[in-house]
């Protein structure tokens, strides 16, 4: 493949984490904890549009290869991901007497449920859309590209939902107060902002992007009951690249890991071509920088930047 | 800029030139002055004039963009606050600080500083060390305790207390690391009258037990009553230090706590 | 242990959640010994149970030295629980790549340097970060961990495992041939159904001797250094790190000492496994024991290592019942069933217990400086004379 190829790669993965960081962001910095289930609700998002899909089918038409059908699949899995969230907060997180890390222990509770639920439901295996594989575009090939009209629409959906964020954050009343609460809470709540409202909001934001995440997730890879649970850490090293609490760093962050992620081999052709010494040093890098640790680098770089640079790279560096 | 500081011979802390920025904003704005040993020593100033700033860059808990400090004559700038600490500048908090699990003379017993049963092995090579320390810190610990009389407190849940109390402990358990100058932030903010007086009485005690003190407070009486000299800051850097009466007449710090202080 | 020093007053001691969770202990090992008895239950599985409880009991001890001790945030039990069985395994078992046939004991100690080069490995750069980014970090540096011993095949043997480990005893002086020497016995306490003792048997009661002496020791170093000045420097840590260090305490090394006495007996658990199971895989790293753990911890009183072993019990009884439940009354994959009741009981401790069943309640004071009855004499040098502060009274 061509760099133009890992990079149209890149910019579909990158569709889906920057879906999934926006909301594990918007949710850590305004209900103020590290959501370890937010991976678990794009799962929810994911088979909530499967089981829709099967049921309703095709409904006539379709668009880039996807059948009417199927965006219906995908609202009803932005819904069901965004009511489950709600419905969450409501009866486990409000009620609960526990700090900023108590709530991130019973996330994980949270989050094993979600996942063993659908397990039970659906068991372990590997399932797909019921949508017709196509065939990569045929005018790009020439180019490397190798991408399916699906990827188009995952992309052009995804950048849709991130320009009505957009909108939504700028321009209304709920975006500007969801902006003060996350800089600085208590001043939200002592100028008046009905703090648990946003937060509701908040809940059905970031758990509507992550089931759209999840959906294109699985319209990307396939489903499986540890889909979501196994991106949560790259979706995490995206938040944390672009500093927690900021969404539009969350989407930078997301756009980067993404494309690292996708860019894999291609960096691993770059390592091999380099003339790095020692020799031994060079064997241990081109090892680690293959498709197996695409990954793993993805976790290495968010600890480096918690440690070098705790508010992100576009925060103001280490406190 | 430090003009009115006064000279002091034996310094026991000295803070020379100290700046602090945060994006842009001067905190701490080339303040410089010296705490003379044996002294209760206030530090004053409207909101914002930063005094908390001012103690965390002391107690090495911020890092200073410039400027020294000087505890006990040895330069602790850019040191971490437990290496402050061991030269012998114990600080508290401006929020007593609620230790969850621990009894108040649990909580008291954290404040000695080198317990040989802080280090792990010695626990196990040397167990006898281990209790004879601990037995005589809590001893002493349970001595302070009376010397404030909050004894009764002893086996309470530290979290139990009431604030005015949690303070009491707070500076008894400070007292226990043994400083050479002890860094109080607002020791009487949220205290009832009763309780005040009793810190007020105990602090200088300890003072004449040959503790130095600086402390930040915002009960103008009960720091005009107790500290002598005050220093003044406003908006980061040193106004003017003088006795309390000298201070309370200056018309600056009349301007600057008017708001008009520029 | 103060039940054997004087047994009627330490039953009037016991506080509500104590005796309720003895009780429901004792119950339980009745049901189990009488399922034996009986021969409903084999006397091997039983065993297997034990060592099993251990084991998880163990880990929790590990996790609390580190949460329940410090509040570290510690995501990565599975990375060091798989190190210790990887580290023996690798040293022991003759199917593996790179050593293979030595002695376990010397297995057990390239483990637990292993284990120790690793949480000196993770905790350098993560032990200064905010706790919740320590979770984050800790949780993937734990994957990387994973993917490395599923990847360098050079190494583990990737994805096939590792096979061929001998028992722990192998090699020792009479322990090695105890199993086969022991007759087998056959007891018949409820006429028709025996239940007969032979070699599997007392080999897995030689594991579970050895759970029981490597949880023993564990226990006794984490009493001894909990209740001392170093176990109330950590708690401080936990409740408020700004106070420790603003009292001199350096907390960075404190929690360095923690995290690595933590990572030192999960490997411990790892090893046992690793001698129990007699084969490793990278399964056995997966992301679920560290939640297993975490479950224990948790749910048994953070900080509290009676409820840590109380905790490891609970685990055993979720995962062993969920197979149970599956192979007699239910046909539910016991693998979500397991994930769904650890998520409830996870959920359920932190809305009606968070701070656990059994959380601890002594005081963190060298136990001979507050006992012996009333309060100690004064210490002919009191802190302040030393000081020469003129503290006459």
């Amino acid at each position: 493949m061509t760099v133009l190829g890992y990079l149209a790669n890149g910019l579909v993965f990158s569709s889906i984490i920057v879906l999934g960081s926006i909301g594990l962001s918007l949710v850590y910095s305004i209900a103020d904890f590290a959501n370890f289930a937010h991976g678990d609700t794009m799962t929810i998002g994911a088979y909530s549009a499967l089981v829709t899909f099967g049921a309703v089918g095709g409904l006539g038409g379709a668009v880039l290869g996807l059948p009417y059908g199927f965006f219906l699949a995908l609202v009803v899995g932005i819904a069901v991901a965004a009511v489950v969230a709600v419905a969450t907060e409501k009866l486990i997180y409000e009620p609960l007497d526990v700090d900023s890390i108590g709530l991130l222990i019973t996330s994980i509770g949270i989050a094993f449920i979600y996942r063993a639920v659908i397990q039970i439901r659906f068991g372990s295996d590997f399932t797909r859309f019921d949508v017709r594989p196509l065939r990569p575009i045929e005018a790009l090939v020439p180019y490397g590209v190798r991408i399916t009209l699906h990827d188009v629409a995952i992309f052009g959906s995804a950048v849709a939902l991130v320009v009505g964020l957009h909108v939504l954050l700028q321009y209304t009343d709920l975006g500007r107060k969801m902006r003060a609460m996350a800089d600085n809470p208590d001043l939200a709540r002592v100028s008046g902002i009905r703090t648990k409202r946003v937060k509701l909001w908040t809940w059905v934001i970031g758990a509507g992007l992550a089931g759209a995440g999840g959906v294109f997730l699985g319209l990307f890879n396939q489903l499986a009951p540890r889909m979501g649970f196994n991106l949560l850490l790259v979706i995490f090293a995206a938040v944390i690249l672009g500093g927690i609490g900021s969404v539009y760093g969350a989407m930078a962050g997301g756009f980067l890991i993404g494309m690292i992620n996708q860019l894999t081999p291609f960096f691993s052709n770059v390592v091999e071509a380099l003339p790095i010494r020692p020799n031994w040093l060079a064997t241990v890098i081109e090892n680690m920088i293959t498709i197996e640790y695409a990954n793993a680098i993805a976790f290495v770089i968010m600890v480096v930047v918690l440690l070098v640079r705790p508010n992100g790279i576009a925060g103001e560096g280490a406190t | 800029m430090s003009e009115g500081a006064l000279p002091k011979e034996d310094a026991v802390l000295r803070v020379d030139d100290l700046q602090k920025s945060f994006g842009g904003l001067a905190a701490t704005d080339h303040a410089t002055f010296a705490v003379e040993r044996g002294t209760i020593t206030g530090l004053i100033g409207p909101n914002g004039a930063g005094k908390s700033t001012l103690f965390n860059l002391i107690s090495g808990f911020y890092e200073p963009d410039g400027g020294t400090v000087e505890v006990n004559g040895t330069d602790v700038t850019g040191m971490e606050p437990y290496q402050v600490a061991e030269h012998g500048l114990i600080r508290t908090f401006q929020t007593p600080r609620k230790l969850e699990g621990m009894t108040v003379r649990e909580a008291m017993l954290v404040g000695p500083r080198k317990q040989p049963g802080e280090s792990f092995l010695t626990l196990f090579t040397s167990p006898g060390t281990v209790a004879e320390s601990e037995s005589a810190n809590l001893a002493e610990a349970e001595r302070i305790l009376e010397d404030f009389e909050i004894d009764h407190l002893a086996t309470q849940p530290a979290t139990d207390i009431s604030g005015g109390q949690m303070k009491l402990v707070e500076l008894a358990r400070a007292m226990l690391a043994e400083p050479e100058v002890l860094l109080l932030d607002e020791p009487v903010a949220g205290v009832n009258p009763t309780l005040a007086k009793k810190l007020k009485d105990q602090i200088r005690r300890l003072n004449e037990q040959g503790t130095t003190f600086l402390l930040i407070e915002h009960d103008m009486e009960f720091v005009m009553d107790l500290a002598d000299p005050i220093v003044v800051l406003d908006q980061g850097h040193v106004l003017t230090e003088g006795t309390p009466e000298g201070v309370r007449n200056d018309d600056r710090v009349i301007d600057a706590y008017l708001g008009g202080g520029t | 242990m103060s039940l054997l020093d004087d047994p009627k007053a330490a039953f009037a001691d016991l506080s509500r959640p104590e005796g309720w969770v003895l009780g429901v202990s004792v119950a339980f090992v009745l049901f189990l010994f009488v399922a034996m008895l009986t021969g409903a239950l084999g006397p091997t599985y039983f065993l297997f149970l034990v060592g099993l409880a251990g084991m998880y009991a163990l880990l929790s001890f590990g996790l609390n030295a580190q949460w329940g001790f410090t509040g570290l945030i510690n995501f990565s039990v599975a990375a060091f629980f798989g190190i210790g069985a990887y580290g023996t395994a690798l040293m022991t078992a003759s199917g593996s790549p790179i050593a293979g046939g030595f002695s376990p004991l010397v297995g057990l100690a390239v483990a637990l340097v292993v284990a120790l080069a690793l949480a000196l490995l993770i905790g350098i750069p993560t032990l200064r970060l905010r706790a919740d980014y320590l979770a984050i970090a800790s949780l993937g540096l734990a994957e990387v961990v994973r993917l490395i011993v599923l990847n360098e095949r050079w190494l583990t043997n990737g994805s096939a495992g590792l096979r061929g480990i001998p028992g722990f005893f192998d090699g020792w002086p009479v322990l090695s041939t105890f199993p086969e020497a022991m007759p087998g016995l056959r007891l018949e306490v409820i006429p028709g159904s025996p239940v007969i003792l032979e070699t599997a048997f007392w080999q897995a009661s030689l594991n579970v001797l050895l759970v029981l002496a490597f949880a023993g020791a564990a226990y006794f170093v984490l009493r001894r250094a909990h209740r001392s000045p170093w176990g109330r420097v950590l708690r401080t840590i936990r409740s408020d790190e700004d106070l420790a260090r603003a009292l001199g305490k350096n907390t960075y090394s404190f929690k360095m000492q923690s995290f690595v006495l933590g990572s030192l007996i999960m490997a411990l658990a790892g090893v046992f496994y690793a001698h129990l199971n007699l084969y490793v895989g990278p399964g056995d790293l997966d992301p679920i024991t560290t939640f297993y753990a975490w479950v224990a911890v948790i749910l048994g009183g953070s900080g509290s290592n009676r409820g840590a072993l109380f905790g490891g019990i609970v685990i055993v009884t979720i995962r062993e019942g969920t197979r149970f439940l599956n192979d007699v009354a239910l046909p539910i994959d016991p693998a979500p069933l397991r994930l769904l009741l650890i998520g409830v009981v996870i959920v359920a401790v932190m809305r009606y217990r968070p701070q656990g069943v059994l959380p601890p309640q002594r005081e963190l004071i060298w136990p001979s400086a507050v006992g012996g009855g009333g309060t100690p004499e004064t210490p002919d040098s009191g802190v302040r004379e030393r000081k020469g502060g003129g503290d006459d009274e």
